[in-house]
């Protein structure tokens, strides 16, 4: 195994294990905050908390569905493409969606240092610069899964394949 | 003039291979800057947060990961167990049981790809070994998982609430007698193909049997019973019935049936966390569009626009049904709710259409989306799993649409079929 391909295993790796992780937390919150609902001690910072989570979950998530070229898309007009258009395009693809995380990453920053001192409203002791701390790390995570994948992206680009080839190399 | 060049843009980056969540994302931020200069750009962290956060769309994760749990612990094949003792003396019964079982996974799962999996991967090659033809046990399985999304619960049901805030426990209640009479409307073109081609009968109807089988699945059957009467009884919101549908299929596939592999559950989940932040990110790239939208007043525009046009309810609705149809065909279910309910709605409540109503109709629309390529991701994972060709099968798949394009124009002019339990429980 290359080095390239050990970086992807482990990147792939430590980003499921936190969002199963997330996942686990996600489940056990939900039904813990019922339980105690119906023991008449409803948990107050509850909703609060679990849609921190999910929103955690969406931007680990999304890194890891990066990496895995996961995302809702259509390749096949690229793919139909003769292939002095379909390289250019491809890299003008990548660079728009690198751009974008880029972006993100840099506002998300920004937003973080403006909410200085600002704590969840049913937690205090949590800091809301911990919570959204999200955006610039997820959209980092995001920028390095989309660079990972380039090179199993851009093979899949260069054959047209027989319907449903995708899906059964999902599925099994 | 600008909103038109935001939608050619968005068109022209998904044509060259940009992902759709990021297409809205990087259109929405030039529409923004163009507005507003780079001054708002800080809010596209803050809004993408916030659009991420939404308690009722909790239910999506917990909802996938059921679905999974219940797959890989042995629920789904003791439900095919049952149907098969229940429908198999009917002919062309492999069929009808994956009909049947379809109707009874969709009240455990809420996802229509999720359910193709679990069920067509048993049953397809069933039915290609009994020698039905491939494509035809495609297309079965096929359009009977799209039953998933319109019998509760369904994760696209939580989509539209959430974006056009509205109950979504009333949407799953009006999914009710759409979803039957939808499945018994496939079960009668299996029917209709079993008579043409003469398929086989599986095994004669014994009531020992069929008591036998149920016995087996009889923890399947309690958990619709828990979810569902959770839900619907108001013990717990839809969020909270996700997370005991969890808690409910670990305990029977693992204190029960005892078929849990840790490693396969493991996978799954992830399956289901990059499932979710699929369409989170979706949601979340959206609420900048959203912003921006509305800010401009396009939805107001569009809804004007149409009135002047017409104002009768019933043409507006032929219109949206048309709409939805159209990008069945070319988009995703979750972008098509997420990118076209927000700017339809005020038109919506300016005729006076009722919006769990229109919900369920959406609804219909999706679960017909999903059968008609070149998106059409439900068909898709069924040629995939019978390796044949999406085309063929879709000749095969024609009854089957025909069906619920029916069952569409019934809910669409007759409301009362699907909203009648609605109102006798909620109104």
């Amino acid at each position: 195994m290359t080095f390239f391909a050990r970086l992807r295993q482990s990147v792939e790796n430590v980003l499921a294990a936190f969002c199963v992780f997330l996942m686990t937390a996600m489940f056990v919150l939900v039904v813990v905050a019922v339980a105690y609902r119906e023991l008449g001690a409803s948990l107050t910072w509850y909703d609060e908390v679990a849609t921190v989570l999910l929103a955690w979950l969406t931007y680990y998530g999304a890194a890891l569905a990066a990496l895995k070229r996961a995302h809702l898309g259509s390749p096949e007009v690229l793919r139909a493409m003769p292939m002095m258009l379909r390289l250019p395009l491809f890299v003008l693809s990548e660079v728009l969606v690198v751009g974008f995380f880029v972006l993100l990453a840099w506002t998300g920053l920004q937003a973080m240092l403006l909410l200085a001192g600002d704590t969840l409203i049913s937690l205090p002791v949590v800091s809301v610069q911990f919570t959204q701390s999200v955006i610039p790390i997820g959209a980092t995570l995001f920028i390095l899964g989309e660079l990972l994948s380039i090179p199993q992206e851009w093979r899949s680009l260069q054959h047209v394949p027989v319907a449903g080839e995708e899906m059964i190399e999902r599925l099994s | 003039m600008s909103t038109l060049l935001m939608l050619l843009g968005m068109v022209a980056l998904v044509l060259i291979n940009v992902p759709i969540a990021i297409a809205i994302g990087l259109v929405a931020l030039a529409g923004t800057i163009a507005a507003h200069g780079t001054d708002d750009m800080l809010n596209l962290a803050l809004t993408m947060y916030e659009g991420a956060r939404s308690f009722p769309l909790l239910a999506i994760p917990l909802f996938v990961l059921a679905g999974g749990i219940m797959n890989a612990g042995g629920i789904s094949q003791r439900l095919i167990n049952f149907c098969m003792a229940l429908l198999g003396s009917i002919r062309g019964g492999l069929a009808m049981v994956s009909i049947g079982a379809a109707m009874f996974f969709a009240e455990i799962s809420g996802s229509a790809v999720a359910d193709v999996a679990a069920l067509g991967s048993i049953l397809i090659p069933g039915m290609k070994r009994k020698g039905y033809p491939a494509e035809f046990a495609a297309a079965t399985n096929s359009s009977a998982a799209s039953l998933a999304i319109i019998i509760p619960p369904s994760i696209p049901m939580i989509l539209y609430g959430t974006i056009a805030n509205v109950s979504v426990v009333q949407l799953f209640v009006s999914g009710v007698v759409p979803g039957l009479i939808g499945g018994f409307g496939l079960m009668g073109a299996a029917y209709w193909y079993a008579r043409r081609y003469n398929f086989p009968i599986e095994q004669a109807f014994s009531l020992g049997q069929l008591w036998r089988a149920f016995r087996e699945a009889a923890w399947a059957f309690l958990l619709p019973v828990i979810i569902l009467g959770g839900i619907f009884g108001g013990f717990v919101t839809a969020t909270e019935g996700a997370g005991l549908a969890v808690l409910a299929a670990l305990f029977v596939g693992g204190v029960i049936y005892r078929e849990y592999d840790l490693r396969f559950l493991y996978k799954l989940t992830v399956d289901g966390a990059v499932q979710t932040a699929v369409v989170m990110l979706l949601i979340a790239t959206s609420a900048v569009l959203g912003l921006h939208l509305t800010e401009a007043k396009v939805p107001q525009m569009v809804a004007q626009g149409l009135i002047d046009l017409t104002s009768n309810r019933y043409a507006v609705l032929a219109v949206l049904n048309i709409l939805f149809f159209v990008l069945g065909f070319f988009l995703h279910s979750a972008a098509a709710i997420i990118l076209v309910v927000p700017i339809v709605m005020p038109l919506v409540h300016l005729v006076g259409i009722d919006p769990v109503h229109f919900g369920i109709i959406v609804t219909l629309n999706l679960a017909i989306g999903q059968q008609t390529p070149p998106v059409a991701s439900v068909l898709i994972t069924s040629c995939s799993i019978a390796k044949t060709d999406i085309w063929a099968t879709s000749r095969w798949n024609l009854p089957y649409v025909a069906v619920l394009i029916a069952v569409l124009l019934l809910v669409t002019y007759v409301p009362m079929t699907a909203m009648a339990l609605v109102d006798l429980f909620y109104r």
